[in-house]
């Protein structure tokens, strides 16, 4: 429906997403207003993400990343690498406890790799992985940065059509991930 | 075929000559499966395989029409034109092949994946034997107490039978995929072997060596054998010596050695951050063959001829490395931007390493050259859990997770190597009761 389209649109858009919401208020009254809520992130498979476009590969699960698009762990945002371990700064895998794990001799386990999500989805799928855009919501009462993978790819992770979305200069959503901020909201 | 057997004028022969057809149609199908599985050997072929298996145990554990079905009979002419052991002979073979009659379970179209799954001719052999002596039994104890309607008239027998049959094929599969490991010490770490004599680290007590069965402790720790050689350190202090009568070869001081690897001709070893190697018989730092800058770290170094292998592990990627102590020629034997790749081990053109993957933990043997067909000796679950891909209170839709099915995890680490002839060794790190891991030494037959 048009009223959908125009909603689904808008609703990436920061602030913008507030006044359209405001105008089709106005102009659609409650009809409007229903189709806006349709389209909140519960739709979907995390707060904020409100369309279609899958996860990328995340070495958890749900692709939280940190401000580099490292992959961190979405349940207490603790550094993971590539193998979904929990790790230290310097990449050496640590226990529940956040201590680094010791060989028999008394050296730290050693690290393995860690590569930006983004770029991994890249390697993954046979394109180059790049960070054009970003939108942002308000999730467990902080800002979430929401993130699009990029690439100048036709197909999207879902196997379908890529869309345009944050991605510039003939670049295709390839998948989405997310940034947990500390700026409360 | 029971009434030919009974027909027959000496019915010891009769069923013999039946029995050894039945025997060595089968061995000819099987063999040849198994040495197929061993040439083109891969993961798909073991999970159609496995799903095979699985779908033939659910077929005759729910008693289903076991499909398909071969509707070619044995020749019948032959029990009339050929004398009765050669005919039950032939009779044998062609059944023993599976190609013809039918067959009263599903299990036996899983028996020829299972076969080629495994990749094992021995194995192969043990499988054809038993599908031999399944076919020929029944025929033959009814050729003696009875007559070939008495399964007819009992279906519930049949039935019985089935769900046996599928008890015992989901008994194989499940201990197909769990493959044996043996204990071999424990705690034991870093293993090292040459012929019959393998070498290694009890922790916090010193090295050991067991020569075909009798067990000694050596004078100093993180010992390796190779060649005519045992070396092993105290403290900076390294002493190469002679295998069988430890009598020392060479003795130096080496600061800050951590790991040796010796072979006939070369002696090499780790230090925090550097891989040496020099001449076994001389003293020295030798040549560096590589050096790294922390967290980066080097592995274990192992010794094939004149090649030197390592591991290096950094947050970038991970690399099996050998150096080649004649020439400094340096190849890069397997690389990874996404798993981790450890503790390499040669021997005769072949390499065994640990690959630790997002989902599993493998102890992985294949040709040391580069692009060379790796299989899997061993496997463990992986080293972290994952989350359901989508938050709570939201919808699946767009989730994303690394493993499916969900695999199980583990706090076990594969750790360091050993490869012998027949023999791969692989330590199990477990945690222990303080941060450091305790390790277990475990052998798993290369075959």
């Amino acid at each position: 429906m048009l009223s959908e389209r125009v909603a689904e649109a808008s609703s990436r858009r920061g602030f913008l997403a507030r006044t359209g919401r405001a105008l089709l208020a106005v102009a659609g009254g409650g009809f409007v207003l229903e189709a806006m809520r349709a389209q909140k992130a519960e739709a979907y498979h995390f707060c904020g993400h409100i369309y279609t476009t899958g996860s990328c590969p995340h070495p958890v699960g749900l692709p939280r990343v940190d401000a580099l698009g490292f992959p961190l762990r979405a349940a207490d945002g603790h550094a993971v690498d590539d193998l979904g371990r929990p790790i230290d700064k310097l990449g050496r895998p640590v226990d529940a406890h956040g201590d680094v794990l010791l060989d028999p001799d008394g050296n730290p386990l050693p690290a393995a790799p860690r590569t930006r999500v983004c770029q991994k989805a890249g390697s993954e799928f046979g394109f180059h992985g790049q960070i054009d855009g970003a939108w942002y919501r308000c999730c467990g009462g902080h800002v979430r940065k929401l993130i699009d993978c990029c690439g100048y790819t036709r197909k999207r992770i879902n196997g379908d059509a890529a869309l345009t979305g944050y991605c510039y200069s003939g670049r295709h959503v390839f998948c989405v991930m997310y940034y947990d901020t500390k700026i409360p909201c | 075929m029971v009434g030919t057997v009974r027909a027959a004028r000496h019915r010891g022969r009769a069923g013999a000559a039946f029995a050894a057809g039945l025997a060595l149609g089968a061995a000819a199908v099987f063999v040849a499966l198994g040495a197929i599985g061993a040439a083109v050997s891969g993961r798909w072929l073991v999970i159609a395989a496995v799903a095979i298996g699985a779908a033939a145990v659910a077929s005759d554990a729910l008693g289903l029409r076991v499909r398909p079905q071969i509707h070619y009979q044995v020749p019948e002419p032959w029990r009339r034109e050929l004398p009765v052991p050669r005919a039950l002979f032939l009779y044998g073979l062609l059944l023993g092949t599976g190609l013809t009659t039918y067959v009263p379970a599903t299990a036996a179209w899983a028996l020829p994946a299972l076969s080629l799954a495994l990749g094992d001719v021995r194995a192969s052999l043990a499988i054809a034997l038993g599908f031999a002596a399944g076919r020929a039994l029944p025929v033959l104890l009814l050729a003696v107490h009875g007559d070939e309607t008495v399964l007819a008239e009992r279906p519930r027998g049949l039935r019985l039978l089935r769900v046996l049959v599928a008890a015992s094929l989901l008994v194989a599969l499940f201990a197909g995929t769990v493959r044996a490991a043996e204990t071999v010490a424990f705690p034991a770490n870093d293993p090292s072997v040459v012929g019959t004599d393998l070498a290694w680290q009890r922790p916090g007590v010193g090295g050991f060596i067991d020569r075909a069965g009798t067990l000694a402790q050596l004078p100093g720790n993180d010992p390796a054998v190779g060649g005519t050689f045992v070396a092993w350190h105290v403290g900076p202090a390294v002493t190469v010596a002679d295998r069988t009568t430890l009598a020392p070869v060479v003795q130096d001081t080496i600061p800050g050695v951590q790991k040796l690897a010796v072979s006939r001709s070369w002696l090499a070893y780790r230090t925090p951050t550097e891989i040496h190697v020099r001449p076994v018989g001389t003293t020295g730092p030798g040549d560096v063959l590589a050096k790294v800058k922390q967290p980066s770290t080097l592995g274990r170094p192992a010794i094939g001829v004149d090649l030197v292998a390592f591991d290096r592990s950094s947050q970038g990627s991970s690399w099996i490395t050998a150096v080649n102590a004649s020439s400094g020629r340096r190849l890069v034997l397997r690389f990874s931007g996404d798993d981790q790749l450890l503790n390499p081990s040669l021997l005769d053109g072949q390499l065994l390493y640990v690959r630790s993957t997002r989902c599993a933990q493998q102890l992985v043997l294949g040709p040391a050259r580069v692009g060379g067909r790796d299989r899997v000796l061993y496997q463990l679950g992986p080293l972290a859990g994952q989350d359901k891909g989508h938050e709570p209170g939201h919808t699946e839709q767009g989730e994303r997770v690394p493993c499916r099915p969900k695999p199980r995890i583990t706090a076990k680490v594969l750790w360091t190597t050993a490869l012998s002839p027949t023999t791969a060794y692989v330590t199990v790190l477990r945690p222990g009761s303080g941060r450091r891991m305790v390790p277990t030494l475990v052998s798993v037959p290369r075959k």
